[in-house]
């Protein structure tokens, strides 16, 4: 069992920078919780704070019930893997990977039964005598998690384990941490700039900007009902279209394009009559054919999907996606419909949505 | 075979000999020491002046080659331990060379070398000796077992 509980967390530095404001999350025992957002949002440094190695400013943070606000981090249960691996050189894999053991001074005969274990686990058996150098980038990724396995923690942190592989090997490593998760059922803390990472791997994410927490959900509820502009344009590639429009005439307005709207968005947006809102529409809201016309710029075919960036109206740009091998030319005009539409606040940024939604 | 010993073995495959590397550092260690002491008794005849040039050429020998085995039975390589076990028989030999008969000669009627200082010397290199036996017996021991291990594991 290990629950994690971060109750309103401060990171103010001693030249009064403030990176982390009131952070509050609570990790269920063998959730994966990851913590995503654009650099120096501050999602390093709660993990750092998680991990012991900042002063947490204000707030308490409870593993099991027990506060660790002050505990060293050497004795917070918790093993962290670092972007760059930090593995010792002149080490073999199997002295790296029993190095933490061996100096808390277990017997040498469970050590090595928990670094075949864990080596196993991650299929670094054939690799224990050799040293890091001799291994790829995600061999050694691999080696630290492996590090991180054997001391059995209750909580794994991950601070952008996967930064440092080339795509191809990001995406079988994320695959591995994944089945990892899924077969040590531990409480994981990861941290990403990738949203991809952070939508397949997480049981629940948390959007960081600018040190505040701007929404916390399961990737679904991210990816369809983010709680503001900015997770809405961060979480989804490419990023969800923004449009400026004027509800009138139960249509959402823009420069030289009119959306017609159903009954229930017009009784949305009631409170925004004759207002400016934001129309937010994701490429993939956007298909082929309506009453809409999008001036083609360019074409990106992308094997299963196009992705088809334009001008809407008088210069509104707009990228969509579609489901289709398409061929479009700089000038064509495209006919196109939103499938789902999500409206924003101007003025708060955040989504006007139902009630209790 | 307990389960233990067992675990013990298996960690071979992963683990240097450490305890065989470091003995032969040891004797190293304790060589030096008999060095150092041997100077007090170059008392400048001829006889001892080759003595000592050609201990030192054996020494710088004795240096290099107990360095190696200190590296090879760290992978459990047998062959080294054999090595061990002739650089040991020549450290019992040199006692028989430079403080046993400078312990018995004598110059302007006085010993060469004083009992105090042959103990000691004595001393240095049978421990030096007595740690290159040990690390090669404890190498082929273990080398021995790893064998047998891996065997079991192919078979």
């Amino acid at each position: 069992m290990a629950e994690l509980q971060l109750q309103h967390l401060d990171k103010i530095y001693d030249n009064n920078v403030q990176a982390v404001y009131d952070f509050n999350l609570d990790v269920k025992d063998g959730e994966l919780i990851v913590l995503v957002g654009p650099s120096g949002c501050g999602k390093s440094t709660t993990l750092r704070m998680v991990a012991g190695l900042e002063d947490i400013s204000n707030g308490n943070l409870l593993l099991d019930g027990r506060d660790i606000t002050q505990a060293p981090a050497k004795d917070r249960d918790m093993a962290m893997v670092f972007q760059n691996y930090a593995l010792y050189g002149h080490m073999t894999i199997y002295e790296n990977m029993a190095f933490s053991l061996t100096l808390r001074k277990e017997n040498p005969n469970v050590i090595h039964k928990k670094v075949l274990a864990a080596a196993e686990i991650l299929d670094l058996t054939a690799q224990l005598n050799k040293k890091p150098s001799q291994l790829s980038g995600g061999q050694r990724q691999r080696v630290a998690m492996g590090r991180a396995i054997v001391r059995n923690p209750k909580v794994f942190l991950f601070d952008e384990p996967l930064s440092n592989l080339d795509a191809k090997l990001r995406s079988s490593t994320r695959r591995e941490i994944l089945l990892l998760h899924k077969r040590l059922n531990a409480t994981i803390l990861y941290v990403t700039h990738d949203q991809t990472e952070a939508l397949t791997l997480a049981n629940r994410i948390v959007c960081m900007s600018m040190g505040h927490v701007q929404q916390i959900g399961t990737p679904l509820e991210l990816y369809d009902s983010p709680n503001n502009t900015f997770v809405a344009t961060f979480i989804g590639l490419p990023p969800m279209n923004m449009l400026k429009v004027r509800f009138e005439d139960r249509k959402a307005k823009g420069a030289g394009f009119e959306v017609p709207l159903s009954e229930e968005e017009c009784a949305l947006l009631a409170p925004w009559a004759r207002k400016e809102v934001i129309l937010g529409v994701r490429p993939e809201y956007i298909a082929e054919g309506g009453d809409l016309l999008l001036r083609v710029s360019t074409n990106e075919n992308l094997g299963m999907n196009t992705l088809v960036h334009g001008k809407l109206g008088d210069d509104t740009r707009l990228t969509a996606k579609f489901r289709s091998w398409a061929n479009y030319k700089n000038g064509d005009i495209v006919p196109v419909h939103f499938t789902r539409k999500l409206f924003f606040d101007p003025e708060t940024t955040q989504a006007i949505r139902k009630e209790g939604k | 075979m307990s389960e233990d010993r067992v675990t013990e073995l298996d960690r071979m495959r992963y683990t240097k000999n450490t305890t065989s590397s470091r003995l032969a550092l040891l004797a190293i260690v304790f060589d030096v020491l008999f060095f150092i002491s041997l100077y007090k008794s170059d008392v400048g005849t001829y006889y001892y002046t080759i003595l000592i040039g050609a201990s030192i050429i054996y020494n710088l020998v004795f240096l290099l080659a107990t360095f190696l085995c200190s590296e090879g039975v760290k992978n459990y390589q047998t062959s080294y331990s054999w090595a061990m076990i002739a650089l040991g028989i020549g450290q019992i030999i040199r006692i028989f060379i430079i403080p046993l008969s400078a312990h018995q000669a004598t110059y302007n009627n006085a010993p060469v070398m004083g009992d105090a200082q042959f103990i000691r010397m004595v001393i240095y290199l049978v421990a030096s000796a007595a740690c290159l036996f040990a690390g090669a017996v404890i190498n082929v021991n273990k080398s021995r077992a790893l064998s047998a291990h891996l065997a079991s594991l192919q078979g």
